[in-house]
């Protein structure tokens, strides 16, 4: 597969931005007082194409960063990509979970979005879901990418924009 | 926990000119009032694009905050 120059460096743990994100997301969690730790959990290839690094919290204290629906998690892994990418340096993403929240929110979505789909196909409506981020509704469309009889497409405006999962032959959501 | 040490930890990383972060704390019935001052270059940083990154600084000190039973109320100064 081709790469772009940024896309083919090799990122580890000792890469600048990532050490950046560490140290800051290590000091918060002193700064809290939380029984947590931060590392580097690898590099993940998104299907947007730009490589993503991951930071995976630990530690029995978690829960206390992760917070109600994960927006605790959330505005941490924003605050990161804010502190570690400053203006100059190439964009480097940043996916931050803590005791696997994030993948398995988005595992049971996955599912969820499977489940309705079969019901698309053999019902013939339109399911639409609640308003997503940009994050979860790109979930939906990877797992529903391929899947014979439906396709997926999301409407509406930031933020309140919604992913639908179609029969293959039905028209734009906007008419539904 | 100290929401002083906490958002001095967040802030330092926003910034481009973290020796001129002030913070002074105050409490006023159950909350924690914190005031934040940096360089006049540095507001924006600290407030971000629709006040994106103000509003995630504000997440992450109730957070803190909650454990102790603290409300926190965050004040950028201009």
């Amino acid at each position: 597969m081709e790469t772009n120059p940024e896309n083919s460096a090799v990122i580890d743990a000792a890469d600048e931005q990532t050490q950046k994100a560490l140290t800051f997301v290590g000091n918060i969690l002193s700064a809290m007082g939380v029984n947590a730790r931060v590392a580097f959990d690898g590099v993940e290839q998104s299907d947007s194409g730009h490589t993503e690094v991951k930071l995976a919290i630990t530690g029995e204290d978690a829960n206390v960063v992760i917070g109600k629906k994960g927006l605790v998690l959330d505005a941490l892994q924003y605050l990161v990509s804010r502190v570690a990418n400053r203006p100059g340096a190439p964009r480097r993403f940043f996916n931050l979970d803590a005791d696997g929240f994030r993948a398995n929110h988005e595992s049971r979505l996955g599912d969820m979005a499977k489940k309705l789909a079969l019901r698309v196909a053999k019902e013939g409506k339109v399911v639409t879901f609640d308003p997503m981020s940009a994050r979860d509704r790109r979930v939906v469309h990877r797992a529903l990418s391929g899947l014979e009889g439906v396709k997926t497409e999301s409407s509406g405006e930031e933020p309140n924009r919604r992913v639908h999962i179609m029969p293959s032959a039905a028209t734009t959501p906007a008419a539904v | 926990m100290d929401l002083k040490s906490l958002l001095e930890a967040i802030v330092q990383g926003l910034v481009d000119r973290p020796e001129e972060v002030r913070i002074s704390e105050h409490a006023k019935d159950s909350a924690t009032v914190l005031e934040l001052r940096v360089a006049r270059t540095d507001i924006g940083k600290v407030i971000g694009k629709d006040g994106r990154t103000a509003q995630s600084i504000r997440t992450v000190l109730s957070a803190a905050g909650a454990r102790d039973q603290r409300k926190v109320h965050l004040d950028i100064v201009d």
